[in-house]
C-alpha cells in the first residue's frame, strides 16, 4: 500500500515536473534577418531578430551558404557589430557570389530555423555617412560665399574607382525646420550663395553608391555667416545721391527760367489790342469808360459838313448784257450805276463772293470766278478776256482767280450786299455797324483781286477807261471791266473803284468814314467819298499803314485824296502820311471832296502831295474798300 | 611601380599598334588623295583628321562607357523588380538548387584585391567577353517576353528589347575602346549559352528560367560597369575629382 502510494505520488512528482518543464520550456522562437548590409563592397554584417527564447537560454548562429558551393559556414564574428549580429569581413566576403544566409535559435530544447536570406553583397552597399564636414568663407567682391567640403567615409575605396559615391547636402538657418537639399554629385565641395549676413546655418551631408541606399546623414555642422554690407546698397545710394543732385540741379534751373516757363506752359492770355483802349478801365468795370476810347470823338461827325462826309459809293456794275452801264461820268454818280449793280444778277460781286467755295481754293477761285463771271453777265474782265490778248488774259484770269474770292476778298464780297443794301437805304447806319468790317471785306477784296503788279495796261482795253481801285469794283460787281465804267474809246483810263467802291450817290450820306479797306495788305485804298453834281467821284486815299486801333479798320490806311483828275484824265491823289496816332484813332480825315471828272475820274482837291494816276495806268491793282482807291496799287509817278 | 611599368608597356604598344592603324589609313588615304587632282592638300587634311581623331582621350572613351553601363544595369535591376512585382513571394516558385549561369565560367574576380590586380586590359577583355555573352540569350528573352505568363510582360518585353539596344551599343564603343588598349583588350572569350531557345514547358519553369536568365544578366551587368569604373578611375589621373 505504501509503495503503491509512494509510486503514486513519485508519478505524479514527475508527471508535475515534467509538465512544468514543458510549459516554461519550449523552442525557441523563429529569428529573422533583418538587413544586411556591406559599407564598402568589401565586407558585410547581418542582423536578426530574435524571437522568443522559449524560456530557456538560446543560442544564435548563423550560418551561410555560398552559392557555388555546398558547405555550410556559420558566422565567423558575432561581435564585432553587436548584438545578433554577424560580421563577414574581407577575407570571407566575396561579391558577385550569393549568400544563403540563416540563423538559427537553439535552446535546450531544440533549434528553431530561420527563413533563408540570400543575399549578394554588391546589392546591399550602404557607405557610412562623408567625414569632416567642413565650411570655409571666401570672399567675392565683398560677397561672402560659403564652401562646404568633406571626406567620403574611410572605409569606401573612391579613388581606385572600387566604389562611386554621390552626395548630397542640406542646409538650413538654425532654428528652422524645413532643410534645403542641393545634390552635389560626385564632387566634394559645394558652394553656397546668398546667405543671411549673420546668421548662424547647420549643414549635413551624405552619400551613395552608383547603385545602393543613401548613407545616413553626417553630423551638423555649424557655421555662422560673417556680417556683410549688401553692395547693392552702396549702389542704391550712389544712385539716389546722384538722382538728388540732379533733382536740386533741376528745381534750379527751373527757377531760374520760370517766367520764361510760365509763358510756355501759361502764356498770357492776350488782352485787348486797341489802340485807345484801357484794361484797367475794363477791368474796373467801367465798360463805358473803357469803350468810350474807341468811339471817335469825330464820330459822329458833327462839325464837319454832312456833305463832306458822306461818301457816296460808286458802284460800277457793266453786266454783259446790259452793255455798258456807266455811262460817261454820269454812270458814276449814277444811283443807277447802284441799281444796276443791284439789278445786276444776283452773283455779281455778291454771288460769287458770297459762295464758300470760292474761299476753299484759289485754283476754284479761278475756275469759278471764270465761271462767275460769266455768270455775272460777262463782267467786264471776261470782256475783257475776249477782246483781249492772251497775256492779258493771263493777267485778267488771275484777276479773276482774285475775284473768284480769295479768302479775303470772299468776305469782302459777302459783305459787299450788306453794304450795298444800307446804301440803297442811303443810310449810314451800316457804317457804324460791324458791317465795316464786311465793308473792309469788300474792301479786301478789291485789294485782292488785283495783285500790285502793273495790271494796269493790260487791264486797259481800249477804249475803256480804268477806274482806279476798281479791283474790287470789278470783281464784285462783275463790272470791274474798266470799259464798262467809262466807255470811252480811246481811253484806257478807268475809274475803277475798289471792291468797295461805295457807289456815290448824290446826296447820300453814307458814311465811307468806316468803311474801311481791309488790311489785308498793305495797300492804299482811295475811298470815293461822293459824287458831286457835277458828276465827280470824291475820292479819298486810304491809307493803307497804319491800322493800330482802328476799329472796323483793318488795317492802317491811308486815305489819299483825290486831287483832281488832270487833263489827260488821270487821277490825282493826294498821298497822305498818315501818322501812327492818327491812326490809331483811325481818323478819317482827309476828307475832302474831290471833283469828278466828267469823264468819270474822280478828282479830290489835293492838298498834299498828289499822286497823279496816268490814265494810262490802270489801277486795277488797287484793292478798293469802300470806295477807296488803293493808291498803293498804282504805279505812279509822284508828283 | 610595376603596374606603371605595365601601363608604360601598354601604351607603347597601344601607340604601335595606333600607329600601324593609322599607317595603314595612311596609305588608303594616300592613294585615294593621289588619284584625286588636289592630292597634297587632301593628304594633308587627311593626316590632320587622323591626328585630331587620336587625340580623343581614352578616359572621356571610359567615361561614357561607363554610363552607359551604369544605364543598362539601372534597366536591368527594373526589369527584374517588374518581374518580382506581380508575384507574391509565396507563388513565387522556387527555384532548385539554382543553376549557375553560362557566364560563370568566366573567371572573374571576386572582390576588391582581386579586381584591383587585374590588367585594365583583361578587364576589358572580361567586359566585353561578358557583354558579347549575352547577345543571344537577350534575343530569346526577347523573344518570350511577350508570352510570358506574367500581368507586367508587355512592359518587360519594353524593357528588354531597350536592353538589347543598349547592349548593342556598349558592345560597339568598347570595340572602339578596346583598340586603343593593349592586344590584350582584343580578346574576348566566347561564352556559349547553352539553356536552350525556349524558357519552359509549363508556367512556373517560364518564369523561373526568365527570372534566373535576368538575375544572371543583371550581375553581369553590374560586374561590367564596375569594372569600367575601376578602369576610368585609372585612366583618369587628369581627374582626381572623379574618383
Amino acid at each position: 500500500m505504501k509503495k503503491a502510494e509512494g509510486v503514486i505520488i513519485l508519478w505524479w512528482l514527475l508527471f508535475f515536473t515534467l509538465h512544468a518543464e514543458g510549459t516554461s520550456y519550449s523552442l525557441p522562437g523563429k529569428p529573422t534577418l533583418t538587413n544586411c548590409r556591406s559599407p564598402e563592397k568589401e565586407t558585410f554584417t547581418c542582423w536578426w531578430e530574435p524571437g522568443s527564447d522559449g524560456g530557456l537560454p538560446t543560442t544564435y548562429h548563423l550560418y551561410y551558404r555560398k552559392e557555388s558551393s555546398d558547405a555550410v559556414h556559420e558566422c565567423p564574428d558575432y561581435r564585432t557589430a553587436g548584438k545578433n549580429s554577424c560580421f563577414f569581413n574581407k577575407n570571407d566576403t566575396s561579391i558577385w557570389i550569393n549568400y544563403n544566409i540563416t540563423v538559427v535559435a537553439t535552446n535546450a530544447r531544440g533549434s528553431t530555423f530561420s527563413d533563408p536570406v540570400e543575399i549578394d553583397v554588391v546589392y546591399i552597399v550602404k557607405p557610412n555617412p562623408p567625414e569632416k564636414v567642413t565650411v570655409n568663407v571666401s570672399w567675392n567682391k565683398s560677397w561672402p560665399s560659403l564652401r562646404v567640403s568633406w571626406d567620403p567615409p574611410q572605409k569606401a575605396d573612391t579613388r581606385s574607382g572600387w566604389i562611386t559615391l554621390i552626395y548630397e547636402l542640406r542646409i538650413k538657418l538654425e532654428g528652422e525646420d524645413k532643410w534645403e537639399e542641393h545634390p552635389a554629385g560626385q564632387q566634394k565641395m559645394y558652394n553656397i550663395y546668398s546667405l543671411q549676413s549673420g546668421g548662424t546655418y547647420l549643414v549635413q551631408v551624405r552619400c551613395r553608391p552608383d547603385h545602393g541606399f543613401w548613407s545616413e546623414w553626417s553630423d551638423s555642422t555649424y557655421f555662422k555667416v560673417p556680417d556683410y554690407f549688401p553692395q547693392e546698397r552702396s549702389i542704391w545710394i550712389i544712385i539716389m545721391i546722384f538722382s538728388v543732385f540732379i533733382f536740386l540741379i533741376l528745381i534750379w534751373a527751373i527757377h531760374m527760367n520760370s517766367h520764361t516757363l510760365k509763358h510756355h506752359i501759361l502764356p498770357p492770355v492776350p488782352g485787348p489790342k486797341i489802340k485807345g483802349f484801357d484794361k484797367q478801365l475794363l477791368k474796373s468795370g467801367k465798360s463805358r469808360d473803357a469803350f468810350s476810347s474807341l468811339v471817335g470823338s469825330d464820330f459822329p461827325p458833327t462839325t464837319t459838313n454832312y456833305e463832306d462826309l458822306l461818301v457816296e459809293y460808286l458802284e460800277v456794275y457793266i453786266p454783259e448784257e446790259q452793255g455798258l452801264m456807266l455811262e460817261e461820268g454820269k454812270d458814276l454818280h449814277d444811283g443807277s450805276l447802284k441799281s444796276k449793280s443791284y439789278t445786276s444778277d444776283s452773283d455779281s460781286g455778291r454771288g460769287s463772293c458770297d459762295s464758300h467755295a470760292l474761299l476753299v481754293d484759289k485754283s476754284e477761285e479761278e475756275k469759278e470766278v471764270g465761271q462767275k463771271s460769266n455768270q455775272q453777265g460777262g463782267r467786264t474782265e471776261m470782256d475783257l478776256k475776249r477782246p483781249e490778248e492772251s497775256p492779258e488774259e493771263n493777267i485778267l484770269n488771275y484777276s479773276h482767280a482774285n475775284v473768284g474770292s480769295p479768302d479775303v476778298s470772299c468776305e469782302k464780297v459777302k459783305t459787299w450786299p450788306s453794304l450795298f443794301s444800307p446804301l440803297t437805304e442811303n443810310s449810314s447806319g451800316p457804317l457804324d455797324q460791324p458791317d465795316s468790317p464786311e465793308m473792309a471785306k469788300q474792301h479786301c477784296l478789291s485789294d485782292s483781286l488785283f495783285p500790285p503788279s502793273p495790271l494796269s495796261s493790260p487791264f486797259a482795253p481800249p477804249g475803256h477807261k480804268e477806274v482806279l481801285g476798281s479791283n474790287y469794283q470789278e470783281y464784285s460787281f462783275g463790272n470791274m471791266h474798266p470799259h464798262v465804267l467809262h466807255p470811252q474809246t480811246g481811253s484806257h483810263q478807268y475809274l475803277q473803284a475798289h471792291g468797295n467802291m461805295n457807289v456815290a450817290n448824290i446826296g447820300h450820306k453814307g458814311v465811307p468814314a468806316d468803311l474801311q479797306l481791309p488790311p489785308v495788305r498793305s495797300t492804299e485804298y482811295v475811298e470815293v467819298q461822293k459824287v458831286n453834281n457835277e458828276n465827280m467821284v470824291l475820292l479819298y486815299r486810304v491809307s493803307s499803314d497804319a491800322e493800330k486801333g482802328c476799329p472796323g479798320r483793318r488795317h492802317t490806311e491811308e486815305y489819299s485824296r483825290l486831287k483832281g483828275v488832270n487833263n489827260d484824265n488821270g487821277l490825282l491823289l493826294l498821298q497822305r502820311m498818315v501818322s501812327e496816332e492818327e491812326m490809331n484813332i483811325c481818323p478819317y480825315e482827309d476828307q475832302e471832296s474831290s471833283g469828278l471828272t466828267d469823264s468819270g475820274y474822280t478828282t479830290s482837291t489835293a492838298q498834299k502831295s498828289t499822286a497823279y494816276i496816268p490814265p494810262a495806268t490802270q489801277v486795277l491793282d488797287e484793292r478798293v474798300a469802300g470806295g477807296y482807291v488803293d493808291t498803293s496799287m498804282f504805279t505812279l509817278p509822284i508828283y | 611601380m610595376q603596374a606603371k611599368m605595365e601601363q608604360g608597356k601598354r601604351k607603347g604598344k597601344v601607340a604601335k599598334q595606333k600607329e600601324t592603324k593609322t599607317d595603314q589609313r595612311l596609305r588608303k588615304e594616300t592613294e585615294m588623295a593621289q588619284s584625286r587632282t588636289s592630292g597634297g592638300k587632301l593628304f594633308m587634311a587627311v593626316v590632320y583628321m587622323l591626328a585630331t581623331c587620336r587625340a580623343v582621350p581614352i578616359n572621356d572613351l571610359l567615361n561614357r562607357a561607363s554610363e552607359r553601363s551604369d544605364e543598362m544595369y539601372s534597366l536591368s535591376t527594373g526589369l527584374t523588380k517588374d518581374l518580382a512585382s506581380h508575384m507574391s513571394p509565396l507563388s513565387w516558385p522556387a527555384m532548385e538548387r539554382p543553376a549557375l549561369c553560362h557566364t560563370s565560367v568566366l573567371p572573374t574576380p571576386n572582390d576588391k584585391e582581386q579586381t584591383l590586380q587585374v590588367s585594365e586590359s583583361a578587364l576589358m577583355s572580361l567586359v566585353r567577353s561578358l557583354l558579347q555573352a549575352w547577345a543571344e540569350p537577350l534575343v530569346i528573352l526577347s523573344n518570350h517576353a511577350s508570352t510570358l505568363p506574367h500581368p507586367a510582360r508587355i512592359n518587360i518585353s519594353n524593357k528588354i528589347q531597350n536592353l538589347q539596344d543598349y547592349s548593342k551599343r556598349l558592345g560597339d564603343g568598347l570595340d572602339i575602346l578596346s583598340g586603343k588598349m593593349g592586344p590584350e583588350a582584343q580578346v574576348v572569350s566566347i561564352l556559349p549559352y547553352h539553356g536552350g531557345t525556349d524558357l519552359g514547358h509549363d508556367r512556373n519553369s517560364k518564369l523561373q528560367k526568365f527570372n534566373f536568365l535576368l538575375s544572371c544578366f543583371r550581375r553581369d551587368s553590374h560586374k561590367i560597369d564596375s569594372f569600367l569604373k575601376v578602369l576610368r578611375c585609372r585612366a583618369a589621373k587628369m581627374q582626381p575629382e572623379l574618383c
